[in-house]
């Protein structure tokens, strides 16, 4: 579905990803693994075309065969909009302190795929209901509700939107062991039940055991080991992954 | 809930325009010469012992200063500022008759003020690196190290002097209709320097509060969401008036200690220029009078201004912790 190719990034003389290569296959949950500051959120970041142009990006990430990196402003903005959902690992910074809570879902679901008020009314109300939230929230402004509950107003958003992508960008490292788990099936659900391709990125090798298909490992910049989960936990190559594994109670 | 919460300013407004009072009166007393010389002003000279002594009985002058404000405080309580030493007048009555000038200058000039820092900062915030971004750095730096006497004094030699388009001082024409058009003509260069001295910094406050708000974590996730740009701007807006509105807040009494400086400086005939006046005569029921008027408009545009921030900021109207 999305194949990057080759993909450098460079900060001044920094180099924060070295030749990155990964294929996202449409309808699998894959897992972007590595350490902090293994260059996973810039990768992401530059696949989104979110980074600022004094940020040397180099290399391709294809996408319904157009290269994002190459497409203009107005048409990645658009990409955002309609194909991709992405979800931060601060779910309690992630809304506008001081706009109810309904209005920014709006904004992040039927806003997006030009559904009135009044179908997002009707639209959002049971998939509230089936992530376990009261119709109640949208009333709300986001400091009245916990981290958790932000996270699942997020996922809710995406339930809605039904996206061809949706990126998660460590999205429970904010949340404790119960509600990660909650999270990750919910993940899960969104991927089986509406064949949602899903990128996860994440330093939890639990998660990926637990929800992933495949499977992508970064170290310094680089991508040291690539396979499906069940591969590359039983057979692991690359000393870093070796070391990642073993690391794992 | 609003209610106690508009109780509880009011009661913070009266405390502080107690003090106001309580502070304004004993520096008074501290200040040189004699008010009983006050009332023969230039023919202090002439004024015998006998008479001296007859004007500090009658003003209560002789008792304790102590005494004297708390007589002072019940009867302003009651509504009776007193009575003018150089006019002989209710100082009520020569306040009402400057408090409408004082109030057209001041609403014209703030009301430009924040229509013009709105524009300029969000303009110049919303488009970081650009032009105006640092153009507006430049100009708030140039204008707000301006003083405003000095700016009131080149419009006077410009305006009045060399083109002789615009009055060079009064609020009105002595024998003229005394009509709206004059009025305006009047208000042009004084107003003009009190909104040029301060719409630059405002401005730029709000500027900074917009880049600070840009920089956010909604702000990033709204746009890696494809959220509609002018949704994410008018959330960034919002949330930046907060700080500004703040700073409005706290920069409004000096803003009123400059408008003082402009009246006097433009003879432009409002409270300043009478507070001024009551300085230099010694006139105390006056003075106490133009400054109590002056802390009451302060007092209440702050409350105003909180009123609109609580209306605004959903974190003090719900208590703000989760």
């Amino acid at each position: 579905m999305i194949d990057v190719r080759d993909l450098s990034i460079r900060i001044n003389d920094k180099q924060i990803t070295d030749h990155v290569d990964f294929n996202i296959p449409r309808g699998k949950i894959i897992t972007l693994v590595g350490e902090s500051g293994s260059g996973k959120s810039m990768t992401i970041s530059a696949m989104l075309g979110m980074l600022t142009t004094d940020i040397n990006v180099s290399g391709k990430v294809i996408y319904e065969g157009r290269n994002l990196l190459d497409v203009s402003d107005k048409d990645m903005k658009s990409v955002r909009k309609k194909d991709i959902f992405t979800i931060f690992q601060d779910a309690s910074n992630s809304f506008n302190p001081s706009v109810k809570l309904g209005r920014q879902m709006y904004a992040y679901s039927g806003g997006r795929i030009g559904d009135t008020t009044d179908v997002f009314n009707v639209k959002m109300l049971p998939v509230l209901d089936k992530l376990g939230l009261s119709w109640d929230i949208t009333e709300q402004y986001p400091f009245q509700l916990s981290g958790g509950m932000l996270q699942r107003c997020m996922i809710a958003c995406a339930f809605y939107v039904e996206p061809e992508l949706l990126i998660a960008d460590e999205p429970t490292s904010a949340l404790d062991m119960v509600l990660q788990k909650q999270f990750i099936q919910l993940l899960i659900q969104l991927n089986e039940e509406r064949g949602t391709t899903i990128l996860l990125v994440t330093h939890d090798l639990d998660i990926v055991a637990e929800a992933a298909h495949e499977m992508v490992v970064m170290q310094q910049g680089r991508v040291v080991e690539t396979g499906t989960v069940e591969t590359v936990f039983s057979q692991p190559r690359h000393a870093y992954t070796k070391r990642l594994l073993e690391s794992r109670f | 809930m609003t209610v106690k919460w508009v109780g509880k300013r009011m009661v913070m407004g009266i405390i502080v325009l107690i003090i106001v009072s309580f502070l304004s009166f004993f520096i008074m007393q501290l200040a040189p010469g004699d008010p009983a010389a006050a009332f023969y002003g230039g023919n202090a000279q002439t004024l015998t012992a006998a008479e001296k002594e007859r004007i500090t009985r009658a003003y209560a002058l002789d008792r304790p200063v102590a005494q004297q404000y708390v007589a002072w405080l019940g009867e302003t309580v009651k509504g009776n500022l007193g009575t003018s030493y150089k006019e002989g007048r209710p100082v009520s009555e020569i306040i009402m008759e400057r408090l409408p000038n004082t109030l057209l200058l001041v609403s014209v000039c703030l009301f430009f003020i924040i229509i013009g820092s709105i524009w300029l900062g969000t303009v110049a915030g919303m488009k970081a690196g650009s032009i105006w971004d640092k153009g507006l750095s430049t100009f708030s730096i140039a204008t707000s190290s301006i003083p405003a006497f000095w700016l009131g004094m080149l419009f006077i030699y410009f305006f009045a002097v060399s083109l002789g388009i615009l009055p060079s001082s009064g609020s009105s024409d002595i024998g003229g209709d005394g009509g709206l058009g004059d009025k305006i003509r009047h208000l042009i260069m004084p107003a003009s320097v009190l909104i040029l001295t301060h719409v630059g910094i405002y401005a730029r406050f709000l500027q900074e509060s917009i880049k600070k708000e840009n920089s956010k974590y909604y702000v990033k996730v709204a746009r890696a969401n494809g959220v509609m740009e002018r949704t994410i701007q008018m959330g960034i807006l919002r949330n930046a008036s907060i700080p500004y509105l703040n700073y409005i807040a706290m920069t409004i009494p000096s803003f009123f200690g400059g408008s003082i400086i402009v009246e006097s400086l433009f003879a432009w005939s409002g409270l300043g220029q009478l507070t001024v006046k009551a300085v230099v005569t010694k006139d105390f029921p006056l003075l106490m009078g133009s400054i109590m008027v002056t802390g009451v408009i302060v007092v209440v545009s702050l409350l105003i201004i909180d009123l609109i921030m609580y209306a605004m900021d959903p974190k003090l109207r719900k208590g703000g912790i989760r």
